[in-house]
């Protein structure tokens, strides 16, 4: 437990850091938010107009002001102000975490579990032609942009064969009146060729490395042991073998998750998914610093806390780790 | 033969397994009597392991190996004899750990390190005997008590890792003999201990083969281990049987050269009395000739 707490502080120490340094590239970047908001004016009183946005804005304050004060708003939940969107910030934000984390936590769990299942049949029989088809699949995943993965699920699914909706995370003619099943009904099959999009990649990726784990696992001694005991198959290959061999899963899975989400922003721009990583995209053509500020905080918290997350299962997964607690 | 004429338990004949094109057993053929220990001894790749694994049905699972010729007879708890290779998987399985047992060199890379050591000798017994959770972990601890395992009760809940060689090997005993087995299978198990661990796994294993009323296979290439608990000797080299016999008659008067060399390369104390080097013996000099 105390080391969990350890954890949780330091990932604490961690955002705050974060912070700081997005706060700093953004502040060391040429041109502002006033800049883009006032690209349009001319005649002499544009400088006026400017410096008066600024004051108005706390631009003019001095660099370590700006940062203090920001950080002391970011603690208390307040992102600040959008001047694009006229609005605060956090309303902006709000309603587009729910799409993200949805793409991407199905993303991860698509990647994961077919990934982990494939990876596991064929270090059953290491040199069928189903291993290496999959070898031959994991190099095409790897190979494929994820963009160029969305236009082409777009083109064949959604242009061709007409089977899936290819833009949005609803029917916009989805009647108001409908239940919550119809709802959740109408998302997943928005959400189908998005998630295989972004997940694709990780899934070829975690294909191979429970194929390289579970061929190392199954030589293991222990494996020999359960066999000897009489087990059959199934048991030895999920029970014995499987929880030995996605400890390094899990690991990958904590500094994928960064990398994941970075994925999300083109997938969510090719499918238009209103998302964070949407958001993030018209925020640096617009230059909204604080939009953009506050979606690389929570991005970065969100991996942080994906890294916390991975440290905790590891500690279930394997016993060993908690003697060493950190 | 040599020995276990009358009634074996295991008879083992005209076994050949081949690795690809490399035979790791050739016609090899021997029996194991009844409450007695059984050393199988021979230098590293001579085939005892296999020979081990053989009788598991455990050597072609996740190999190359293939069973060439020859048959396995093994009398089972019910009186019947079968031959375990046109035995189904299915059948093995409920041979294996229940009928025929056994315990490997390396009682930590044995054991699964993500679970207990008493969640795993619970899913021998639970899997053999239908026991529930609960009467499991009562077995579970009487086996611990049996091979003494002091705080058996604490070691229940302890993994692999935090435990000493030696109780990890009693641990792999206690999860052997769960379900009173009529054949052990020893895989060189005291190579990994300490010399002193050695003699007390050694002692305890004859003490509960006595009470147990259990066979054992005894694979070894120590000759001192031999000396100490065998009732009966199988000397294997290169895939072959080179000798078998009783252990006195092997000790006093052995036929084979290899075994006469074997025996001679247990170190005695003041052998190197004014040699500069090791000695050499005469299947190291036969080699180097060759």
């Amino acid at each position: 437990m105390k080391a969990i707490a350890v954890k949780i502080f330091e990932s604490f120490l961690l955002i705050l850091a974060v912070i700081v340094f997005n706060f700093v590239l953004i502040y060391l970047a040429p041109g502002d938010v006033v800049d883009a908001l006032s690209g349009g004016a001319f005649g002499d009183g544009r400088e006026e107009i400017n410096q008066l946005i600024r004051e108005q804005m706390g631009l003019d304050q001095p660099f370590h002001v700006q940062l203090i004060t920001y950080i002391g708003n970011v603690l208390t939940g307040d992102f600040g102000f959008s001047p694009i969107g006229n609005r605060p910030v956090i309303e902006m934000i709000a309603p587009r975490i729910f799409p993200t984390l949805l793409l991407a936590l199905c993303a991860l769990a698509f990647a994961v579990i077919i990934g982990v299942t494939i990876g596991s049949i064929a270090a059953r029989r290491p040199t069928s032609f189903f291993s290496g088809g999959l070898t031959v699949f994991a190099l095409i995943g790897f190979a494929m942009p994820v963009f160029w993965t969305g236009i082409l699920l777009v083109l064949v699914f959604g242009v061709w064969l007409d089977w899936l909706p290819v833009s949005g995370m609803n029917n916009l003619r989805l009647s108001s009146s409908a239940g919550f099943v119809e709802r959740a009904l109408d998302t997943a099959r928005h959400l189908v060729l998005p998630t295989i999009s972004l997940g694709v990649i990780f899934l070829a990726s975690y294909a191979r490395l429970s194929r390289a784990s579970m061929l190392e696992v199954l030589q293991s001694d222990y494996i020999r042991t359960a066999r000897a005991k009489g087990l059959s198959e199934g048991p030895v290959m999920i029970k014995h073998a499987l929880r030995n061999a996605v400890i390094p899963i899990i690991t990958v899975l904590g500094m994928e998750f960064g990398v994941l989400l970075s994925g999300a922003i083109l997938v969510e721009t090719v499918f238009n998914w209103p998302g964070l990583g949407r958001l993030a995209f018209e925020a640096v053509l617009t230059r909204d610093t604080n939009v953009l500020l506050a979606i690389l905080t929570m991005v970065s918290a969100t991996v942080i806390l994906a890294n916390l997350v991975t440290d905790i299962a590891y500690r279930l997964v394997d016993p060993r780790i908690r003697i060493g607690d950190v | 033969m040599g020995i276990g004429s009358t009634q074996p338990l295991l008879s083992i004949r005209n076994l050949t397994v081949r690795f690809g094109t490399f035979t790791a057993l050739d016609n090899l053929s021997f029996n194991l009597d009844s409450g007695k220990t059984t050393a199988v001894v021979g230098e590293s790749g001579s085939g005892k392991s296999v020979t081990a694994l053989s009788v598991m049905g455990l050597v072609t699972l996740g190999t190359r190996a293939e069973i060439d010729a020859g048959e396995i007879l093994f009398e089972r708890k019910d009186g019947s004899t079968i031959d375990l290779l046109q035995c189904t998987e299915r059948e093995m399985r409920s041979i294996r750990g229940n009928e025929i047992s056994m315990i490997f060199q390396e009682p930590l890379t044995s054991l699964n390190p993500v679970y207990t050591t008493g969640d795993q000798v619970m899913e021998s017994i639970q899997l053999h005997q239908g026991l529930t959770r609960r009467s499991a972990k009562d077995k579970a601890l009487e086996m611990f008590e049996m091979v003494r395992i002091p705080r058996a009760e604490k070691v229940l809940t302890d993994y692999p890792h935090q435990l000493s060689g030696g109780m990890r090997q009693r641990v792999m005993i206690a999860m052997a003999l769960s379900c009173d087995p009529k054949l052990l299978i020893a895989d060189e198990p005291t190579t990994a201990l300490d010399v002193t661990i050695q003699a007390q796994m050694l002692g305890l294993m004859k003490e509960l083969q006595d009470q147990t009323g259990a066979s054992v296979m005894l694979i070894t290439h120590d000759m001192g281990v031999v000396a100490e608990v065998a009732d009966d000797i199988v000397v294997m080299r290169r895939s072959k049987v080179v000798e078998t016999g009783n252990v006195y008659d092997i000790f006093e008067k052995p036929e084979a050269n290899y075994t006469r060399a074997l025996l001679a390369s247990i170190p005695r104390l003041g052998s190197m009395t004014g040699k500069s080097e090791p000695e050499l013996f005469d299947l190291v000099l036969e080699a180097n000739e060759r």
